[in-house]
Parts: structure tokens; C-alpha cells; sequence
């Protein structure tokens, strides 16, 4: 197809070295951890687990503490979502549609986020919180896990809301159509699926913040991550991390299908500065 | 109906007369939420860091805090190890990724594509997975140890709560943007001036030097910089996988402030952050700003 590979020869070597370095480093691990969450015995130093089985499955989802976790990811990644959405797609058709003194420097003051190392801005935002007692509090977390996802929730709607053809628009107000019908019917439909994309890809990364939660939640809140640091930092039984991570790999499993469009043609490195 | 077809075709930088403040209510909550907690709390740091209570409870000027950061070895400590760990995660992240990006640039075909995924797949792992994942392979008794003794080599010694192991785990997490930043850098490297240096007897070193080189630099340093800002106060890695001591400034700045329960120093520590990323925050932004406006 091009100049170098065709120049290099019908076997692509140095595809093969990639994709067998790859392999090794990013599959290898994972399927290590895998393998670890359907174990019942692996003694050192065996190569291949002594006896596979589900019975730490059972353990892990008895534990009181795994599913207080759990449902408390997914309420704080629920309320989160939820009032992002709510507050982000109102701002985003504004600044994808309408004309309102200092629109520009409004739109990219959501990048301010970004220019500051993100843990050391977390301490900071902590230290208002420790004055305001947030600090150990529900609604503590919910506010930092909002500001994370803010730029994402109005960058990419507002690209979607520009890329509808208004035309469409105009040929429905024509015919007689509100502007509530409009938005409706013709809007939405064009901007629905990149707007589900960000909103799921703000679900999944909400769900997975761990250092806000940390920082902020500790010890009260303690979400899927937090407490997945405290059974690796106390060394408990092996497999329970293992189950835990192949349980949390799920949604993260999702958003990798959903992504792909998102992801597709380098527009989504180009949104970080490629 | 044509003012808003003229809004259609306009760019976001726009010199219209016809402004409707009404747009500004759509877009105030989050706009006081970046404000509250964004650019408050930066200012908020400084101020508070800066302008200090002193013994006898007057208000005024005070670097004492910094100073105290600049005179204890231990801070300095974590200071260094913080800078070696960027400084050794950037290098080989460049080393990792510029190949990469290169070879899927100039090809195609399913083991291109495969090779792609498998880039891009670290996005989609938690770093608390990726932490657990290190330790069951290279931690004491891992993977690497079990399949060693099977072929009879020594043990290695465990990169697990050394330098090493942040380092380890931080390019893993870093190589999926930073290879998409490459990639779409390389997209602007036109086919054309590549065949036409070739023409003219250029080798492929050549060809990377003079023609792909100049044109992905840019590229290159928003990748760095984006990488920098995220390694620098990185918290979730060095904090499982790093050593307690000298601890890297994201596990630090967290000890100092819930287990220490000294904002200040904690906040100190922060400005401290600020300031050496400041160069790579604002060049970052401003690469991101400009490629959105086009």
C-alpha cells in the first residue's frame, strides 16, 4: 500500500514484533488476573493452577461489604451522570447554537481544568471542602466526580449538535413545526447517538474515579476502586481482588464497544490536542 | 430563519452583532461549577499558602511554608523521585510509542489493526485493575517468578514498591493517548513528500529525520505534555505500587492532608505541582484550544 512497507518485504516483521510485544505486556496481565479469579488452588511455584473453581466467586459476592460498595458506585455514578447531563446538554446546544456575549472564552474556560497536574487540584479543591465539611460526605464526591466530567459532557454534544444538518431543521419549521418538535424530532435523533456515547463514557469513567473518592470520600464513601484499594493494600485472599476485577471489568468492557465510534478516525485524540 | 443559517456556517469565533444574553443562563451552572472549583481553589491554594496567619495572629505575608518544603530532605526527597519518575516515563514512552505510531501510520491490514486495539486497550483498563494485575505478574511469587524457576533462571528482584514499579505501571496507563496524539500528528505527514524524498535517494532514517520529524514535533510535545501533567501528581499507582519512602507528591500530598491534617503543607505541596507543570498546562491547553478552533 505504501512506500515502507512494500519497500520491507511481503512479511511484515515488524507488525508481527508489535503485536507479539503487545500481547505479552497489555493481554498477558489481564489474562493472568483472569485466570487468578477461577482459582481454587495455585501454589507456588506451579505453572498452571492446582484446582480451578467458582468458590471464591461465592465468597467475594457474600461479602456485605462488596455489595455496599456496589451500590454505592452506582448511586453516586447515577446521580453523577444523571445531573451532568442535566446541567452540560443545555450548556452545550447554547454554545453550539446560540450567540451570547463571551461565548468563546466561556467554552474553553472548561479546558482551566486541564492546565493544572490533576491530583494537585484535588488537594486544593479538598482544602475548601475540609472548611465547608464535605470531606467523608455523599455530596462531596458527587461535586468532584461532577467537575470530571464536565469538559467531556460539553465538548463532545456541542460537536454533535454542530454536525446536524439544519436544513432539516428549517424544512420542518416550514411545515409548521414548533421549536420544541423541532429539537424533538429532528435534533435529537441526528445528535442522540454521539450524545449516548458521551454519556456512557461519562457513566463508565465516573464509575471508576478513584482518586476524588479517596481524597474526599474517605473513610465514609467507600466505591467499587476504594475498596478494591484496601483489599490490595491489606493483602487479603488473592482471588478476592481477582473476582473484583473481572466483576469491574464489565462495564469498562461496554464502554470499550460504544467507544469505538467515538474513538474512530483519531477524532477523539484530536479533542485532546493531536 | 437566514440569521441562523449564517450561524450555521459560522465559526466559533464569531464578530456578529445579534448577541442574546439569554444563551448565558443556559450555560451558567456549569460555568460556576469550573469557577467554584477549578479556579477557585488554585487561587485559593496560593492565597492561602502566601498570605498566612502568623504568631501572634496578624494576617500577612508569609513563605515560610515553602521554605520549610525547600529545607526538609524529606520533601526534597519526594520532590526528586517525582521528577525522576516524570522524567524516566516520558523518555520511555516516547522510546514505546513514536514505533508504534510510526508502523500503524504506514500500514494496513488486520495485524496493523490488531496491533492498533491492542494499543489503544490500556484506555479501557482501571488503573486499580492495572495495580492488581502488576502485582499478581511481576510482585514476589508472580507470574514472572513462576515461569523463571519453570525454565530454571534466578528469581529477578521485584520492581513491586521500588521506583520502578510507578514507572512500570505509568507508561502502561500513558501508551493508549499518547500513541492516538502521535497518530493523528502523523495523519498530516502527506504521502506524497515522503515518496518524493524517496525519489530522490533519501533512506528511511532520512526520510524520518528531514520530512516525518518536523512535521509531528508539535504532536510530540503535546503527547509529552499531557503525559507530564498526568504523571507528575499521579496518585493511584505510586501509591500501591511505589515505596513508602521517598514517596512520589500525589501519595504524599494525599498523607499530608488526611493523615498529617495540615492543609497548608498539603496545599503547599500543590502550588509546588502547579508551578513545574505550568509550561506543559499551559502549552497543552493551548494546543487543544487551537486545534478546536479550526
Amino acid at each position: 500500500m505504501s512506500t515502507m512497507t512494500t519497500a520491507r518485504g511481503r512479511i511484515d516483521w515488524l507488525g508481527i514484533f508489535f503485536a507479539g510485544l503487545l500481547t505479552i505486556a497489555i493481554v498477558g496481565p489481564l489474562l493472568v488476573v483472569g485466570t487468578w479469579a477461577f482459582t481454587e488452588v495455585w501454589r507456588y511455584p506451579n505453572v498452571i493452577p492446582q484446582q480451578f473453581g467458582f468458590r471464591f466467586w461465592a465468597q467475594t459476592l457474600g461479602r456485605a461489604d462488596v455489595w455496599n460498595a456496589l451500590m454505592l458506585s452506582l448511586q453516586l455514578t447515577t446521580v453523577v451522570t444523571l445531573l451532568s447531563a442535566l446541567i452540560c446538554l443545555p450548556a452545550a446546544y447554547a454554545f453550539a447554537r446560540m450567540n451570547f456575549p463571551g461565548r468563546n472564552i466561556l467554552f474553553f474556560s472548561f479546558l482551566a481544568g486541564h492546565a493544572f497536574p490533576k491530583f494537585g487540584l484535588l488537594v486544593a479543591i479538598a482544602a475548601i471542602f475540609l472548611q465547608l465539611d464535605l470531606i467523608g460526605t455523599f455530596w462531596g464526591v458527587v461535586l468532584i466526580q461532577l467537575v470530571g466530567t464536565l469538559m467531556f459532557m460539553i465538548w463532545i454534544p456541542v460537536a454533535a449538535f454542530q454536525s446536524v444538518d439544519r436544513r432539516m431543521e428549517e424544512a420542518a419549521r416550514d411545515v409548521g413545526a414548533g421549536p420544541f418538535r423541532v429539537f424533538w424530532s429532528v435534533t435529537l435523533p441526528q445528535a442522540g447517538p454521539t450524545i449516548a456515547a458521551a454519556v456512557l463514557l461519562s457513566f463508565v469513567g465516573t464509575f471508576y474515579e478513584t482518586e476524588g473518592a479517596w481524597l474526599i470520600g474517605a473513610p465514609g464513601i467507600r466505591t467499587m476502586p476504594v475498596l478494591m484499594i484496601s483489599f490490595i493494600n491489606n493483602q487479603m485472599v488473592i482471588q478476592f481482588g481477582a473476582v473484583l476485577s473481572v466483576l469491574l471489568w464489565v462495564p469498562s468492557f461496554i464502554a470499550l464497544m460504544f467507544a469505538r465510534r467515538v474513538i474512530g478516525g483519531g477524532a477523539f485524540a484530536r479533542g485532546f490536542g493531536g | 430563519m437566514s440569521e441562523a443559517t449564517k450561524q450555521a456556517v459560522r465559526p466559533l469565533v464569531d464578530t456578529a452583532e445579534s448577541r442574546r444574553p439569554i444563551g448565558l443562563l443556559f450555560v451558567a451552572i456549569p460555568v460556576f461549577l469550573v469557577i467554584w472549583l477549578v479556579i477557585w481553589p488554585a487561587i485559593n491554594a496560593i492565597s492561602r499558602t502566601v498570605w498566612r496567619k502568623d504568631k501572634s495572629g496578624e494576617m500577612g505575608f508569609d513563605l515560610s511554608s515553602y521554605a520549610f518544603f525547600f529545607s526538609d530532605s524529606y520533601s526534597l526527597d519526594n520532590l526528586s523521585i517525582t521528577l525522576w519518575t516524570t522524567l524516566v516515563c516520558a523518555i520511555l514512552l516516547l522510546m514505546i510509542c513514536l514505533p508504534i505510531a510510526l508502523y500503524l501510520r504506514f500500514s494496513r491490514g488486520r495485524l496493523a489493526a490488531y496491533v492498533q486495539a491492542l494499543a489503544i486497550f490500556p484506555m479501557f483498563v482501571p488503573s486499580i485493575i492495572l495495580a492488581f494485575a502488576f502485582i499478581r505478574v511481576l510482585g514476589p511469587n508472580g507470574m514472572v517468578d513462576i515461569l523463571f524457576n519453570a525454565v530454571d533462571l534466578p528469581k529477578i528482584r521485584t520492581p513491586y514498591l521500588t521506583p520502578w514499579g510507578p514507572v512500570i505501571g505509568l507508561v502502561w496507563d500513558n501508551i493508549p493517548l499518547t500513541v492516538l496524539i502521535l497518530l493523528a500528528g502523523l495523519g498530516s505527514v502527506a504521502n506524497q513528500s515522503i515518496e518524493a524524498a524517496r525519489d530522490v535517494g533519501a533512506n528511511a532514517v532520512q526520510v524520518f529525520w528531514h520530512i516525518i520529524l518536523p512535521r509531528i514535533s508539535n504532536s510530540i510535545l503535546v503527547a509529552l505534555s499531557f503525559s507530564v501533567l498526568g504523571i507528575f501528581s499521579s496518585f493511584t499507582l505510586p501509591y500501591l505500587l511505589g515505596p513508602a519512602s521517598p514517596e512520589m507528591l500525589g501519595p504524599f500530598m494525599q498523607r499530608t492532608l488526611r493523615e498529617v491534617q495540615d492543609p497548608v503543607g498539603a496545599m503547599t505541596q500543590a502550588v509546588i505541582a502547579f508551578g513545574f507543570c505550568i509550561v506543559f498546562g499551559l502549552f497543552y491547553v493551548r494546543s487543544v484550544a487551537r486545534s478546536r478552533e479550526k
